[in-house]
């Protein structure tokens, strides 16, 4: 066997951060070889090493044997390394065969080859079994689709190594097969594949070889023989793989939020939800799974009050909230945990004191009599979500951008759970967070239950939903279309109906 | 009769379209409104419609690489001045090229603000107004102030003008050196419905056209050829909707800005230098007169498309020339806005959409009621005839704007991943 990529002693250091610390490893070509390791571990920054975006201060990369020195990606692309990034690279506007042929010719006024790129591009998705329309628009694809552009985009390139990173990131558990089909069928077509993940269930599934990288350094290099999930997991945080809280709770008969025949304002013609018939006791988490874009995000956005909603009706505690404005439902004890911290959780450019005010900035806590801000609550209670969240920051002024992702999000998740709401709204809570915080973050959510808290936690994490979930709904095109009982479905049962397929 | 219906329910546009067409050819028989359909009316048209047409070319090229260009209007500024100034000096041709320079340098400050420094597009693209107006005044100062006829806000008068063709045969050019017939005026001269004004329209746009015209409507074509059919247009483009992926293709995504950026400079100075050559003969202050803020509002109404900039410009052009031409033709407006409302009002009251229906009914029987009290429009709404109708038409028509996905967004070099 050949090695494909050589990597010796390679090290990459940000203002602050030793992003690589002499990492030394092999991959062997023909295979699938995956990296895995927490986030902030140092693989994405030894992936753009790889594909040229960044230079290394010192090692040394070597491709089929030679030493390779790139200075972008043009130079990884000529030497034959394709990146299918997380996000996908494509332009939305443009079609699928505009996409894959971008950036081939150079800039010139010449006529562009269409006649003899379509044929080629059909060959090469018969070849590698990756079907795929090429006259569409990208707008126009789902998101295996679209990873299927992004990979036949790096093979047209002539890419005999590909990088993966997260590629099941954003994919439902059949996409995910379909894509290892296609992973494995390059794979014996000599393509080499590097696979990156934090997810050792797939890892273990998929990859030949599997090396384990933690803060900044190369752990270990294990073959699929010899690995089991335990030892990855150690090696990846050092302790036990944390699992996802066990149920054992006293769900009281107390309603905390009811909705009634909800119907969401139509927009672009779609009506985003309908007839949502939901009931959530104290003391309950209700899980709603779904593929993105199915109605979650409007929904959760009509409880909170900023999405208009066409009739129906919302109680918390019985009282109704329908006509209340989204601060008013805030006062009433409505928490949310945004989708996107960084745009709608926190105000990344301020530190953590004004960040913790953010959404109570009118209650007794934070305003006084004359609406002043009462900052001492805040510097106080950011100084207890930091300690009781384990926020590693050097102090609450500190702004909200310097904080990792992870941290972010704890900082978040305890703003919200503290002060005592009624009714928690969590939507993908662990979305892009290390395990670490993830197993905090479940941690926490399910204290908060246990204290008698109604939540509505609405994710992609199919692991996180059946794990936490005392009842379980599926959300497709707007519509609960099932009600499963989270002890006993798979999460291929909950795909196949998130996917419209079950129903 | 039901395919009839159901053309009407598949083209809603069109229909629509060819609705008011159809109703401006028939106010078009009324005497006092005869000038809506003349040849001489789409002369001027085409003659006022370029200059918002060439800028909002350039328009298109810097929005399609991502970046917003507030500034064509100050860049028109520069292609007024420098084109006035080079054509006293040396003849229109050198006037075009100075005009094209001018704009040019000002696209390139544009760029070199917003691509390099990351300076906000909308801010940059003030500034370059300001400055382009504070400039030509300075230089006008230095340039002009002693010479007769010139001074601090007008430049002297150009010398010699850019010659111009007709078609022969349609349109009275010489064939072969011999005149020929004049087909398409005498046609006008029939008055016949339709066949007369249809014979105005294709009159004006192929009698006495300069060189300069031709060149300027050839762009439309060229510049769909090469942002749509050549991996220049393509690079470009994706630059505008995706920066970040264009890096990691290895396409220099600074560099296509640059070009964008700096050609939508060049083709608004090159407006600026039509309307002076073509237009006035003369560099006068605030001639630009605000057409690079209508070319960069049909940038956006036209969807940004080559097509779309060619319609909103014509619209503002056609408008315009009425203004200028005649005022009580500008009054039969009045009736066909009133027309075209109430059979709005219908369409939107058969849809069930009452209230927007009553509003337009309510907006019909203003229209109507003011076109039959009055013989003419108010001089100052006369005067912003054209700005009106290009905005309110454009808006219409184009419900479903798609612009370039990361337009307006700074990119920094290396953000990739």
């Amino acid at each position: 066997m050949n090695t494909a990529i050589n990597i010796e002693n390679i090290s990459k250091s940000f203002p602050g951060v030793l992003a690589n610390d002499s990492v030394s490893f092999d991959i062997t070509s023909g295979t699938i070889h995956a990296i895995v390791g927490e986030n902030g571990a140092g693989k994405s920054t030894l992936m753009k090493i790889l594909y040229g975006m960044q230079k290394p201060d010192n090692g040394i990369l070597k491709i089929n044997g030679d030493i390779a020195k790139f200075q972008s990606p043009k130079d990884a692309i000529s030497a034959g390394i394709g990146m299918v990034h997380q996000h996908f690279m494509l332009a939305d506007n443009l079609t699928v065969w505009e996409n894959i042929v971008l950036g081939i010719d150079s800039s010139n006024l010449s006529k562009i080859k269409k006649s003899k790129y379509i044929p080629d591009i059909t060959d090469l998705s018969k070849k590698y079994s990756l079907p795929i329309d090429v006259n569409l628009t990208i707008d126009d694809l789902g998101v295996g689709e679209k990873q299927r552009v992004e990979i036949l985009k790096v093979l047209y390139r002539g890419a005999n190594i590909l990088i993966l990173d997260e590629p099941t990131a954003v994919l439902v558990p059949q996409e995910v097969e379909e894509l290892f089909e296609n992973l494995k069928n390059l794979v014996s077509q000599g393509v080499t594949i590097l696979f990156i993940s934090h997810k050792l269930d797939e890892v273990m599934e998929i990859a030949d070889r599997i090396s384990v990288m933690r803060g900044g350094q190369h752990v270990g290099t294990v073959s699929k023989e010899k690995a089991s999930k335990k030892i990855l997991a150690e090696m990846m945080i050092g302790k036990d793989l944390p699992t996802p809280p066990s149920r054992e709770t006293l769900i009281s008969s107390e309603n905390c939020l009811q909705l009634k025949d909800l119907n969401g304002v139509p927009s672009l013609g779609k009506i985003p939800f309908e007839d949502i018939n939901l009931e959530i006791k104290k003391g309950e988490i209700c899980g709603i799974a779904g593929v993105e874009g199915n109605g979650q995000r409007e929904l959760s956005e009509a409880i909170l009050g900023l999405y208009p909603v066409e009739s129906g009706q919302i109680f918390l505690e019985d009282i109704e909230i329908t006509k209340l404005s989204t601060r008013e439902r805030r006062l009433t004890g409505i928490s949310f945990i945004p989708e996107d911290r960084q745009s709608q959780g926190l105000v990344v450019e301020s530190n953590l004191i004004e960040n913790i005010i953010l959404g109570k900035q009118s209650s007794n806590t934070y305003s006084s009599k004359f609406k002043n801000v009462l900052f001492k609550n805040a510097s106080k209670n950011s100084k207890d979500v930091v300690d009781n969240y384990e926020v590693k920051t050097p102090n609450v002024q500190t702004l909200a951008l310097a904080l990792s992702g992870g941290n972010q999000q704890k900082f978040v998740v305890g703003r919200e759970i503290d002060g005592k709401p009624t009714f928690l709204l969590a939507s993908q809570p662990t979305r892009g967070v290390d395990i670490g915080a993830q197993a905090l973050i479940w941690d926490k959510l399910k204290e908060a239950r246990d204290m008698g808290l109604g939540v509505l936690l609405i994710s992609a994490d199919l692991d996180e939903l059946l794990g936490l979930s005392d009842k379980l709904y599926v959300i497709y095109e707007g519509k609960l279309v099932k009600q499963l009982e989270p002890t006993e479905a798979t999460p291929e049962q909950l795909g196949s109906y998130m996917t419209g397929l079950g129903i | 009769m039901s395919n009839f219906f159901n053309f009407i329910k598949d083209n809603k546009e069109k229909t629509f379209f060819i609705f008011i067409l159809f109703w401006l050819l028939v106010i078009a028989q009324i005497e006092t409104y005869s000038q809506l359909t003349t040849s001489g009316t789409f002369a001027a048209t085409m003659r006022l419609a370029i200059p918002i047409l060439l800028a909002g070319l350039g328009g298109i090229f810097s929005e399609r690489s991502g970046v917003v260009n507030i500034g064509l209007e100050g860049m028109m500024i520069m292609g007024t001045w420098f084109g006035a100034w080079a054509a006293w000096l040396y003849g229109p041709w050198w006037g075009v090229a100075a005009g094209i320079f001018g704009g040019l340098i000002f696209g390139l400050i544009h760029a070199i603000a917003t691509v390099s420094f990351q300076v906000d597009h909308i801010v940059s693209g003030v500034a370059i107004n300001i400055l382009a107006a504070g400039t030509a005044r300075f230089f006008s100062v230095v340039a002009y102030a002693n010479e007769s006829q010139g001074g601090a806000t007008q430049s002297p008068r150009i010398s010699g003008e850019i010659s111009s063709f007709s078609l022969p045969f349609l349109s009275g050019g010489t064939f072969l050196g011999n005149e020929t017939i004049d087909l398409l005026r005498n046609l006008e001269d029939l008055n016949l419905f339709f066949i007369s004004d249809i014979s105005g329209l294709l009159g004006g746009l192929t009698r006495d056209i300069s060189y300069l015209s031709f060149i300027a409507l050839s762009l439309v074509p060229i510049c769909m050829w090469v942002l749509w059919s050549t991996p220049f247009g393509l690079q470009l483009r994706s630059v505008g909707e995706f920066p970040v992926g264009s890096e990691s293709l290895g396409i220099n995504v600074y560099l296509m800005k640059y070009i964008g950026v700096t050609l939508s400079g060049a083709f608004s100075g090159l407006a600026g230098a039509y309307l002076v050559i073509e237009s006035s003969g003369i560099y006068r202050e605030n001639q630009t007169g605000g057409r690079g803020f209508i070319a960069l509002a049909s940038v956006i109404f036209g969807n940004w498309r080559p097509t779309g900039v060619l319609m909103g410009s014509g619209l503002f052009g056609y408008a315009d020339a009425l203004q200028l031409r005649s005022e009580e033709s500008v009054h039969g407006l009045l009736l066909l806005i009133s027309i075209v409302l109430l059979a709005l009002s219908i369409y939107l009251l058969f849809n069930k959409k009452s209230r927007n229906g009553a509003i337009s009914l309510l907006m019909a029987f203003g229209f109507g009621i003011w076109f039959l009290n009055s013989t003419s429009v108010p001089n100052e709404f006369v005067y912003f005839t054209p700005h009106i109708t290009t905005l309110v038409v454009l808006s219409f028509a184009s419900q479903r704007l798609r612009m370039p996905k990361s337009v307006g967004q700074p990119y920094k070099k290396g953000e990739g991943g």
